[in-house]
C-alpha cells in the first residue's frame, strides 16, 4: 500500500495545483478520497486504507488555520510523512497502554500529595500568636496566600451570604463541596494569611486535597493527549512525566487555590478536543460523540472556573472553524451532512458549555441566599432578593412633608447623608455625602419652594397631601441636623474641575435659608398624563439658580468626609451619575389607602447579567500593587517567583516557582516551532516541497498545541490588571505538550524511528527533569533546607526568595 | 477588475459582446472598459491561443500608461476638475470670521510668521503649509485668530482658505485616476470620483484653514502611487517609471504622516501590501535571488527610508523657522530654548556655584520649573505650597545655599562650585524659605512624602538638606559638577532619602492647578520625573557662557517634540463623569453618519456651517463593505465547493488588490480610533471613508459586471445621479447659510442630528 502512494507523493501536487486553478470541475474520485477521508459513509470509509487514515490525522491536526496557498505542499509532505517516516513503530505505539497510565498516576499521586497533610509550612504572619504556640517544633497549618480569598468564600457558600468576586462560581463552589463532605462548618472566616486551622479544626487537608487530585489527574491526561496527537509511547511518557515533576504545578495544586481546577479542565478539554480530531473521520459514531459532547463539557467547566476559560473557549472555536472549512471542502459531504455536522459541533461546543456556565451561576445564587459581605456591590432589585436585606415596601406616593431616603443610581454609594462634620474647604459648610446604609443621618424631609414676600423669605405650611410632579421646585431638609441641601458658587470638595460646584448642608435657626436650596424636580421619562413622582421612580434634580444637577460618582471623599462618596451639582456631569430613586417614603398625612410598592425580584438573566457587569468591574479595578505582581513578557522567561510563604526560623518556604528545566524546554519549544513553520513557509514557497514536508512532518500537531499557547498568553498583554506567575500555567500547559510533539517529531526523524533510542533520549531528558525538580523540591513542598542547598538554587540574580 | 474576462465564462458570452461592440461604437457604451481598452482584441486572440497567450493579456493591461488612451478620458478628467474647484471655492470667503478650528490653525500659520515657536500634537507639514499660504496672503502673524472673530482687512484670509480647497479639490481627479488604474470601468472610476466630489462633508472640511484637506490629499496620493506602482511592478519592475512611482509612494507616504500622525495608517497599509508582494516574489522560482535582493533593496529606500527622510525634514524645517522663544518653549528641553532668541540662556554661568539663583526644569515629560508662592496647603503640614509650574517667573527663582553649619566654609577664591553629592540647601529667593520634606503626607499622591517651604535664613532643620546626584552631562560625560542646562542630577532628602519628584498630577483649585511636587519614597533612580536640570542659572561673580556653550542636538529635540506630541495627544481624554459634548463624537456613530457637527455659532443670521457627509456616500459606502465581504465569503465558499469563478490569470488577484486596498485600507483607518483614549471627532473618520468609497465603487462596478451591459451602465449611472443629487439637497450645509437653521428640518434625516434642537 505504501509504496504504491510513493509514486503518488510526486504527483499530487500537481493534481492540487490543478485544484486550485479550478480546473476539473468534476473532482476524480481518487483524489477526494485520499484527500477528505472525512466522509459521512461508512463504505467509503472500508476503502480507505488505514495508513491514510493516520495520514490524514497528521496533516489535519497540524496547522489549525491552514491556507489554500500551504494547502498543496502540506498534503505532499503528509503522503511523504508516511512513505519515508517508519510507520510500523509509529502504528505500535498509538495503542495506550494502561499500565503506563496507571504508573503515571500513582506517580503522580506522590508527586502533587507528598505530605499534603502534614507539610512543615511555617507562615510568615510572625506576629500572630499561633506562631508562638507552635514554634517549638511542632509543624502548624495557616491560612496561606490566596486561600484568604477562595477559603473564605467556601465557609460562605456553607454559611449562605452572599459574596461577589471576580471569578464565575463553579471553582469556589467544588471547594466548597469538599469542605462541606468533610464536615467544614463554615464558621472559620479565613480572615487573614497566617490564621490557625488546627484549633478551629478546620479541615483544611480534604479541602487542599480537591485541587491536589485535579493536579494529580492533568499528568495521565497530559498522557492521553500525546497519544491522541500521535506521539510515540516513549515521548508521551516523558512528556506526562514533565507536567508531573513540574514544580509550578505542583506548588499550585497543593493549596486552596482555583489554577489548579482551571489546569485540569483546561487539559480535559485539550485531551477531548485532540481525541476528537482523531476520530473525526468516523463522525457520528458513539467516540465522536463522547469525545466532542466531553470537550464542550470541558471547555463549559473550564469558563465556569475563571474567565482564562474562555481562552480555551477560543481555542477549540477556531479549530472548529477550521474542521467545518475543511468539511467544506470535501465534495462528498453534501449540504444535510454538512448541517448536520454543524448542528452538532454548534449543540456540543456552544450548547452545553452555555449550559453548564449558566447553571453554576444558578446554584451559586441558590447557594448564597443570605445578605453579605457583596450585597452592596449589587443594585436594590438585586438585593431586594437576598434574604435580611433592610429594603422593605414603601408607600408609592410621594408629597409634601414626607421624610425620603434618596438612592443613587448608577453607583453603590447609597443614599443621601448628612452628618454634623463640614468641608474643610470651599464653604466650609456642612458635608453632604453619599452612604450605603439606611440610618437616621439619611433622613429627608421633603419641602415646597420659599415664598417670597417683599423679599422676605416665608416658609410655606404644609398642610395638606400634596403630591409632587415633574417640574415642582422643592427643598430637601436634612432630617436630624434641619439643614438643607444647598448648592453655590463653590468648587466641589474633591472634583473641582469647571462646572461641578460644592452641595452643602446650610441654615441656621432662625434662619430659612435662600433659594440656593431650591432645586426642581425632573421625573425622567415622565409621562404628562400622570406627571406625579412616585417611590422608585427614576428623576434627576436640578438647582433652580444654577442649572447644574445632583451628581455623585464613584469618588472618594478623604478622611475629613469619612471615605464616604462625594455628592455635587454638576452642569454637564453624565445623565446616569446624576439620576436618583426614592425608595423610602413615610409621611404623616399619608392617606391610609396609599399603594405601597417594592423593587421588583429580578429574573434569573437579569441576576445574571448585573453579576457580571459587576465582576467586570471589580476585575478592571484590581490595579493596586503586590510585591509579587510581574507582567506577562517575565512569565516565560520564569523571570520570578511568588512567595507563598516563609518561616522566621529557618529556611522553611513555599515559593510559587518553576522548573527551570520545563520551562526552559518549553520555551525553546516555542522558539523552534516558529522558526521550523517560518523555514517550511519559505521552503514550500519555492516549491520545494519535499523538504517542506518533511519539516512540516516534524511539526505535526504542534500547530494546534501552539495556537493553544498563544490564546491563552497574548490576552493578558492587553490586561492591565494585576497579574501574577500563576496564570501563565494554563499556557505553559500547551507549551510543555508543544515540547512533547517536536521532541517526538525531531526524534523520530534523527533516530531512524528507532523505538529503543527514543525511548533512551526520553528517559534522558525525564530523568534530567526529575533530578531539577527534586532540587527544587523544598520550594515547592515548603521543606526546611540547608543554607547552601537554598544559595545553590539562585541560577538566576532576579529569584529573591530569602536565604537567612 | 478584468471586467469582459470575467463575462467568458459563459458560453459565448464575450464574443456576443464583441458583435454588439462592433454594432454599437460611438454609443455611450464605449465607455465600459471593454471597449475603451485597445488591448480587447489582442485579448480575444489570446484566449484563442490559450494560457500562455492570455497569461500576457493582463500583463498588457498593466502597461496602460496613466490613463488609457482616448479623448473622452481627458474630457472627463476636466470636467471633474473643474467641477471640483467650483464645489470647493464657491463662495469661499463669504464667512469672514473664524471658523472652528481655524482658531488654530490659523494661529500656528501665524507663528510660523513670526517665528515664534510653539507646540501643537500635530506634525508640522500641514500647518508649514498654511503658513506658506498666510505669508502669500500678505498676514504678519499678529491677528491672534480667536474663535468667531472677523477677519481683520489686511489679513486675506481667502489665500489661506483656498490653498486649503486646492488641495480638497486635487483628491477628485486624483479619485479618477486611481479608479482607472484599479481597472475600474470609467463609469465606476467617474462614479468614485463623483463621490468624492460630491461628498459633502469632504466638500465641507477642504474650504477652511485646516490640516485636514491635506491629509486627505496625500492619502489620496499614496493611494494612487501604490496603485500605480503596483501596475508597473506586474508589467515592467525596475523600469523607469517604476523607479518614479515607488520614490512617489515613499515621499506622498512621507508627506501624509507629516500632515497628521493618522497618515501613519496609510504607511501600515502600504508596507502590508509590500510584505505581501515580497512574499509572493519569493514564490517566483524564475526570479534569481540578485533580483529579489534589489526588490528588497528598492523597497527599504522608497518605502521606508524616504518617508522617515521626508518626515525628519519637515521637523528640520519646523525648527530652522521658528527660531524665536514663544509660546511653546516649556514643551522643550531648557537647552533647546537656549538656542532660541528671545532668552537670555547664553547669560547663564558654564557651573553651578553656591550663591547662584538658579531656576529647575523637571526633565519628566512637559516637566514644569519648581515653584513656590506665599499660599499654604491647606492639609497636611500646612507650610507654604512647593508646585511645578510651566509660566516664567521670579517665584521660580532658588538661591544655592550651604548646609546648615556650613555657611562660612568657603574656599579662599571666593567661588565654591557644586559637585557631586553636596549636601545643600535651596532658599526660595522671594520668600527666603527652605525647600523642605518631612513624613507627611502629599496633598494628592498621599503615599510619598509632602515637600513643603519652610523656616528661613536661621530657622531651619535637618529636613531643609538634599544631596546632588549628578545623573550625566550631554556633553561631558564625567563632570563632577553641575552644569547650567546641560547637567541632569537628582535631589535626593538627605534625611529621608526620598527624591524630589513632580509629575502629571495636578493640584486642586487651591493650588492653582499647578503639578504636585512630592518626595518619593524608594524612587526609580532611572525615571525622568525624578531629574532636573539648571534653567535659567544667576551668579555675581561667574562670567556668562557664551552661546556655544549651549547648543542642543537635533535628533534630540526631534525625539523630545515627538514624545511630547505623544504625551499630549494620549492627554486629550474624555471625563468620564461627563456627559460628551456637541463636538465630539464616538466611532460608532461615524459609518452610519449618526452625527453632524456645528463648525460655528448657530444664530439664525449668523453663516452657518454643519459638517455632515452626503447620505447616499456613507451609508452606501459602509453597506459595501458589509456586501464585499458577503462577495469575498461567496467565493470562498464556492471555491471551497470547486467551483470556477475567476478563469482569467491576474483577475483573482486583481479582485483580491482592490478589495484589500479598499476594505483593509478603511479598516487601518478606521478600527484604530476604537481603541484610541483620546477625544474623537467626526472628521477623524474621512480618510476611512475614502477607502470605504473606492470598496463602493469596487463592489458596485463588480456586481455590475455580471448584469447585462445596459444594467451595468444604469445601476452606475443611477447611483451617480443618487450622489450628485443629494449633494444639491445637502449643499448649503458645505456652502455655508445664514438662513434660520429652522428651515432646513426636512433635513433632518437622522433624530440625532443637531442641525435644528
Amino acid at each position: 500500500m505504501l509504496t504504491a502512494h510513493m509514486p503518488g507523493a510526486k504527483e499530487q501536487p500537481q493534481e492540487d495545483d490543478l485544484l486550485r486553478k479550478r480546473k476539473p470541475t468534476k473532482p476524480d474520485t481518487s483524489v477526494a478520497a485520499e484527500e477528505h477521508p472525512v466522509s459521512p459513509s461508512s463504505s467509503a470509509e472500508s476503502t480507505i486504507p488505514s495508513a491514510l487514515d493516520k495520514d490524514d490525522s497528521k496533516t489535519l491536526s497540524k496547522t489549525p488555520v491552514d491556507d489554500d496557498d500551504k494547502y498543496a505542499p502540506r498534503k505532499l509532505k503528509s503522503a511523504v510523512a508516511v512513505a519515508t517516516s517508519a510507520a510500523p513503530t509509529a502504528e505500535a505505539d498509538t495503542n495506550i497502554s494502561l499500565g503506563v497510565l496507571v504508573t503515571l498516576t500513582i506517580l503522580a499521586l506522590g508527586v502533587r500529595l507528598f505530605q499534603i497533610s502534614n507539610p512543615s509550612q511555617v507562615g510568615d504572619c510572625l506576629d500572630t500568636p499561633a506562631f508562638d504556640r507552635y514554634s517549638g517544633g511542632q509543624t502548624p497549618e495557616w491560612v496561606v496566600f490566596d486561600e484568604v480569598h477562595f477559603g473564605g468564600f467556601a465557609s460562605k457558600y456553607i454559611n449562605g451570604t452572599f459574596f461577589m468576586d471576580v471569578h464565575p462560581p463553579l471553582g469556589k463552589l467544588m471547594i466548597a463541596a469538599s469542605g462541606l463532605a468533610a464536615g467544614f462548618d463554615g464558621v472559620f472566616d479565613f480572615k487573614e494569611i497566617g490564621k490557625d486551622y488546627i484549633a478551629p479544626r478546620v479541615p483544611y487537608v480534604s479541602m487542599r486535597l480537591l485541587p491536589g487530585i485535579l493536579g494529580v489527574l492533568v499528568v495521565p491526561m497530559s498522557y492521553l493527549t500525546m497519544k491522541n496527537l500521535g506521539a510515540a509511547n516513549a515521548t508521551a511518557v516523558m512528556t506526562a512525566l514533565f507536567v508531573a515533576f513540574e514544580n509550578a504545578l505542583t506548588c499550585q495544586s497543593r493549596l486552596i487555590l482555583l489554577d489548579s481546577i482551571l489546569v485540569f479542565f483546561t487539559a480535559l478539554s485539550v485531551q477531548m478536543w485532540t481525541h476528537f480530531q482523531s476520530v473525526k473521520n468516523r463522525p457520528f459514531t458513539l467516540q465522536w460523540w463522547m469525545s466532542l459532547a466531553l470537550c464542550g463539557a470541558g471547555i463549559g467547566l473550564a469558563a465556569s472556573v475563571k474567565w482564562v476559560g474562555l481562552f480555551v473557549i477560543a481555542w477549540v472555536g477556531l479549530s472548529t472553524v477550521k474542521y467545518l472549512w475543511d468539511l467544506l471542502g470535501n465534495p462528498r459531504v453534501s449540504s444535510m451532512v454538512y448541517i448536520k455536522h454543524f448542528m452538532a459541533l454548534a449543540t456540543c461546543l456552544i450548547g452545553i458549555p452555555v449550559v453548564i456556565y449558566m447553571l453554576s451561576f444558578q446554584i451559586h445564587f441558590m447557594m448564597l441566599p443570605k445578605i453579605g459581605s457583596g450585597t452592596g456591590f449589587m443594585s436594590p432589585e438585586f438585593q431586594s432578593t437576598l434574604q435580611g436585606n433592610e429594603l422593605t415596601e414603601t408607600f408609592a406616593e410621594i408629597a409634601y412633608g414626607a421624610d425620603i431616603m434618596i438612592r443613587h443610581e448608577n453607583t453603590q454609594g447609597g443614599y443621601i447623608h448628612s452628618h454634623k462634620h463640614f468641608y474643610p474647604t470651599g464653604s466650609k459648610q456642612q458635608q453632604i455625602t453619599l452612604y450605603p446604609y439606611a440610618d437616621a443621618n439619611s433622613i429627608i424631609h421633603i419641602l415646597p419652594a420659599l415664598e417670597f414676600v417683599n423679599k422676605t423669605a416665608v416658609e410655606p405650611q404644609v398642610v395638606e397631601f400634596k403630591q409632587i410632579k415633574h417640574g415642582d421646585v422643592v427643598r430637601l431638609e436634612h432630617g436630624p441636623t434641619k439643614m438643607k441641601v444647598h448648592s453655590h458658587d463653590h468648587r466641589a470638595p474633591v472634583s473641582d474641575a469647571k462646572g461641578n460646584f460644592e452641595v452643602s448642608g446650610y441654615g441656621a435657626p432662625g434662619f430659612l435659608g435662600d433659594s440656593n436650596d431650591h432645586w426642581r424636580v425632573e421625573i425622567l421619562d415622565h409621562d404628562p398624563e400622570n406627571p406625579y413622582l412616585f417611590a422608585l421612580q427614576k428623576f434627576r434634580l436640578i438647582h433652580q439658580n444654577t442649572g447644574c444637577a445632583l451628581f455623585s460618582h464613584a469618588v472618594k471623599l478623604p478622611e475629613w468626609g469619612f471615605g464616604q462618596q462625594e455628592v455635587l451639582c454638576s452642569q454637564n456631569g453624565k445623565k446616569q451619575l446624576s439620576t436618583w430613586r426614592i425608595d423610602f417614603n413615610e409621611n404623616p398625612l399619608q392617606p391610609e389607602t396609599s399603594k405601597k410598592v417594592g423593587y421588583p425580584k429580578p429574573s434569573f438573566l437579569s441576576k445574571f447579567i448585573e453579576s457580571h457587569k459587576v465582576m467586570w468591574r471589580i476585575n478592571s479595578g484590581l490595579d493596586g500593587v503586590h510585591p509579587y505582581q510581574s507582567r506577562p513578557l517575565s512569565w516565560p522567561v520564569l523571570s520570578r517567583g511568588i512567595s507563598f510563604w516563609s518561616a522566621k526560623a529557618g529556611t522553611a518556604k513555599m515559593h510559587l516557582m518553576g522548573n527551570p528545566l520545563v520551562w526552559a524546554a518549553a520555551g525553546a519549544a516555542l522558539g523552534l516551532y516558529v522558526l521550523l513553520e517560518a523555514i517550511a513557509a519559505v521552503l514550500s514557497k519555492r516549491q520545494m516541497t519535499y523538504v517542506a514536508g518533511v519539516f512540516a512532518d516534524t511539526t505535526r500537531g504542534a500547530g494546534l498545541l501552539f495556537m493553544g499557547w498563544v490564546l491563552h498568553y497574548a490576552p493578558f498583554f492587553l490586561m492591565s490588571r494585576q497579574l501574577f506567575l500563576h496564570h501563565y500555567l494554563p499556557s505553559l500547559y500547551f507549551s510543555i505538550l508543544l515540547f512533547g510533539v517536536l521532541f517526538d517529531g525531531i526524534t523520530r526523524r534523527i533516530l531512524g524511528g528507532s523505538s529503543i533510542l527514543q525511548w533512551i533520549a526520553a528517559s534522558l531528558g525525564a530523568a534530567a527533569c526529575i533530578a531539577v525538580f527534586v532540587s527544587f523540591s523544598p520550594l515547592t513542598y515548603g521543606l526546611p533546607m540547608s543554607k547552601e542547598h537554598c544559595q545553590g538554587l539562585k541560577w538566576r540574580k532576579e529569584w529573591d526568595w530569602d536565604c537567612k | 477588475m478584468d471586467y469582459h474576462n470575467q463575462d467568458s465564462g459563459a458560453p459565448g458570452g464575450l464574443r456576443k459582446r464583441q458583435q454588439q461592440i462592433g454594432k454599437n461604437t460611438g454609443s455611450i457604451l464605449d465607455m465600459l472598459p471593454g471597449d475603451m481598452d485597445p488591448l480587447l482584441l489582442s485579448d480575444e486572440k489570446h484566449k484563442a491561443s490559450g494560457v500562455r497567450g492570455a497569461s500576457s493579456g493582463p500583463a498588457g493591461k498593466y502597461n496602460t500608461g496613466l490613463l488609457p488612451n482616448g479623448n473622452l478620458q481627458w474630457g472627463i478628467i476636466l470636467t471633474l476638475t473643474f467641477a471640483a474647484l467650483f464645489t470647493r471655492l464657491y463662495k469661499i470667503s463669504w464667512a469672514n470670521f473664524v471658523v472652528w478650528d481655524e482658531a488654530h490653525f490659523g494661529k500656528f500659520a501665524g507663528h510660523y510668521l513670526k517665528r515664534t515657536f510653539y507646540f501643537d500634537v500635530h506634525p508640522p507639514l500641514g500647518k508649514m503649509i498654511n503658513g506658506l499660504a498666510g505669508f502669500v496672503g500678505g498676514f504678519n502673524g499678529t491677528f491672534e485668530f480667536e474663535s468667531g472673530h472677523t477677519y481683520p482687512p489686511e489679513l486675506h484670509y481667502p489665500v489661506m482658505r483656498i490653498a486649503n480647497a486646492l488641495f480638497g479639490a486635487g483628491m477628485v481627479p486624483l479619485a479618477y485616476l486611481t479608479g482607472i488604474q484599479l481597472h475600474l470601468s470609467v463609469p465606476a472610476a467617474t462614479l468614485l470620483a463623483t463621490m468624492v466630489l460630491c461628498d459633502v462633508a469632504l466638500t465641507c472640511i477642504s474650504r477652511f484653514i485646516l490640516l485636514d484637506s491635506m491629509l486627505l490629499f496625500f492619502t489620496a496620493t499614496s493611494v494612487f502611487c501604490l496603485c500605480r506602482f503596483r501596475n508597473l511592478q506586474i508589467s515592467a519592475p525596475f523600469s523607469e517609471d517604476w523607479w518614479i512611482w515607488i520614490f512617489a509612494t515613499g515621499i506622498s507616504l512621507g508627506a501624509v504622516a507629516s500632515v497628521k500622525w493618522v497618515g501613519l495608517f496609510a504607511i501600515a497599509l502600504v508596507g502590508l501590501h509590500t510584505i505581501q508582494e515580497l512574499w509572493d516574489m519569493l514564490g517566483d522560482l524564475k526570479m534569481p535571488p540578485a533580483r529579489y535582493a534589489r526588490h528588497w533593496m528598492a523597497r527599504i529606500a522608497a518605502l521606508i527610508v524616504t518617508p522617515i527622510a521626508v518626515y525628519i525634514l519637515s521637523f528640520a524645517i519646523h525648527f530652522a523657522v521658528l527660531n524665536r522663544s514663544g509660546p511653546g518653549d516649556a514643551q522643550m528641553s531648557s537647552l533647546f530654548q537656549a538656542g532660541l532668541k528671545g532668552n537670555d540662556f547664553d547669560q547663564n554661568p558654564l557651573e553651578l556655584a553656591y550663591g547662584s539663583r538658579v531656576s529647575l526644569k523637571n526633565n519628566g515629560h512637559g516637566g514644569g520649573l519648581l515653584h513656590s508662592h506665599v499660599q499654604r496647603y491647606p492639609t497636611g503640614s500646612e507650610q507654604q505650597q512647593v508646585t511645578c509650574y510651566h509660566h516664567k517667573d521670579s517665584n521660580n527663582h532658588w538661591v544655592i545655599t550651604k548646609a546648615w553649619g556650613k555657611e562660612n566654609a568657603t574656599s579662599p577664591d571666593g567661588v565654591d562650585f557644586v559637585q557631586d553629592g553636596d549636601v545643600l540647601r535651596l532658599v526660595h529667593a522671594s520668600t527666603g524659605r527652605n525647600l523642605h520634606s518631612h513624613p507627611v503626607k502629599a496633598p494628592i499622591t498621599t503615599a510619598q512624602n509632602e515637600v513643603s517651604c519652610y523656616g528661613n535664613a536661621t530657622i531651619g532643620d535637618a529636613n531643609d538638606l538634599w544631596k546632588v546626584e549628578i545623573v550625566d552631562d550631554l556633553f561631558d560625560k564625567k563632570t563632577k559638577r553641575v552644569k547650567s542646562l546641560t547637567t541632569r542630577f537628582r535631589l535626593r532628602h538627605n534625611l529621608s532619602g526620598c527624591l524630589l519628584r513632580s509629575h502629571a498630577v495636578s493640584l486642586p483649585q487651591w493650588g492653582f492647578k499647578q503639578a504636585e511636587v512630592v518626595c518619593q519614597k524608594k524612587g526609580d533612580p532611572d525615571s525622568r520625573n525624578h531629574m532636573w536640570n539648571i534653567e535659567q542659572h544667576m551668579h555675581d561673580i561667574l562670567p556668562p557662557g557664551g552661546k556655544g556653550a549651549y547648543r542642543s542636538k537635533f535628533s534630540k529635540d526631534f525625539i523630545d517634540l515627538n514624545v511630547a506630541m505623544w504625551t499630549s495627544n494620549n492627554a486629550l481624554t474624555p471625563d468620564p463623569d461627563k456627559e460628551p459634548d456637541q463636538l465630539t463624537s464616538a466611532p460608532y456613530q461615524w459609518p452610519l453618519m449618526l452625527v453632524g457637527l456645528r463648525m460655528c455659532g448657530w444664530g439664525d443670521d449668523a453663516i452657518k456651517y454643519w459638517l455632515i457627509g452626503n447620505p447616499v456616500v456613507w451609508w452606501g459606502s459602509t453597506a459595501s463593505l458589509g456586501v464585499f465581504l458577503l462577495i469575498v465569503g461567496a467565493y470562498a465558499v464556492r471555491s471551497r465547493r470547486r467551483y470556477r469563478d475567476w478563469d482569467v490569470p491576474g483577475s483573482w488577484d486583481d479582485f483580491v488588490f482592490v478589495g484589500q486596498l479598499g476594505f483593509v485600507g478603511w479598516a487601518l483607518h478606521y478600527l484604530p480610533f476604537w481603541v484610541m483614549g483620546r477625544v474623537t471627532y467626526l472628521h477623524h473618520y474621512f480618510p476611512a471613508l475614502y477607502f470605504a468609497i473606492i470598496t463602493f465603487a469596487f463592489v458596485a462596478d463588480h456586481i455590475g459586471s455580471k448584469l447585462p451591459r445596459l444594467l451595468h451602465l444604469g445601476l452606475i449611472m443611477a447611483l451617480g445621479v443618487l450622489v450628485v443629487a443629494n449633494f444639491i439637497y445637502f449643499k448649503d450645509f458645505a456652502w455655508g447659510f445664514n438662513t434660520p437653521a429652522e428651515g432646513y428640518r426636512a433635513r433632518k434625516w437622522v433624530q440625532n442630528w443637531n442641525l435644528v434642537d
